[in-house]
């Protein structure tokens, strides 16, 4: 049900099987230090083990 | 193994729109008396991919900072009353207890990107906002005089989240003008 129409529809199950699979920062992830270290989890390569679970 | 590369999926799923996240920050906004002078962007995404990339290095509501406010809006729309796109509309908000918004934050994300309210079209993005003794998460909407519209959303967005409380519509002219005082246009 991923591509109805033109409109790209994603149902939440659909879009939750994806949360495991995309853990590292994107390409070209840059933000001033200040905003990494109040918003950033896992800044550099930390571990996430605090990951919510749903 | 290079974890990067798990990032560039060849097979990505592209949403609608591009979103992107902005985060005002508390430990800059008390040294500045101008509001939105401490507000930045983040990070623009445009797949499925991306977002949880970014969703799964990003503190959630529970772990920011009182004070924070983080939202994700279309791209090329600014969080503010002032951008054209925003300046006619208004907002429906949710209020939580403290630590209580994660999962319904990551469902309104997941509603908005995924496309899921049938006038997606009116929907400018969403905030959650991290204060002493709760959080709030608003959706803000475009045509605020379009009743059907905002009350359509709010509908949709409280089944989405089975959020059972009354949640009121606030016009963003009118929190302008009235400020605390802003009665609700609309209530779902």
């Amino acid at each position: 049900d991923s591509c109805s129409n033109t409109e790209k529809k994603y149902s939440r199950d659909f879009l939750l099987k994806f949360a495991d699979l995309c853990t590292a920062l994107p390409e070209g992830f840059d933000v001033s230090p200040d905003i990494a270290n109040a918003l950033i989890f896992a800044y550099m390569g930390a571990s996430h083990h605090e990951h919510d679970s749903y | 193994v290079d974890e990067s590369s798990k990032s560039a999926v060849p097979q990505s799923h592209p949403l609608e729109h591009s979103w992107t996240f902005w985060f005002d920050n508390p430990s800059v906004k008390s040294k500045q008396t101008t509001w939105g002078s401490s507000l930045r962007p983040v990070f623009t995404f445009s797949t499925v991919e991306e977002f949880w990339s970014l969703y799964n290095n990003m503190r959630h509501p529970s772990k920011l900072a009182p004070g924070a406010d983080f939202y994700c809006f279309k791209h090329n729309i600014e969080p503010k009353w002032e951008d054209p796109i925003c300046a006619n509309g208004g907002k429906w908000t949710m209020t939580f207890p403290k630590d209580k918004s994660d999962k319904s934050w990551l469902y309104t994300l997941l509603a908005l990107i995924g496309e899921q309210f049938d006038h997606g079209d009116e929907i400018c993005g969403a905030v959650v906002n991290i204060r002493g003794k709760q959080e709030r998460i608003s959706i803000w909407t475009k045509n605020a005089s379009n009743k059907a519209a905002q009350v359509s959303i709010g509908k949709q967005w409280k089944e989405l989240l089975d959020y059972n409380n009354s949640i009121g519509f606030i016009i963003h002219e009118d929190a302008m003008k009235l400020d605390k005082n802003a009665k609700n246009a609309y209530t779902a």
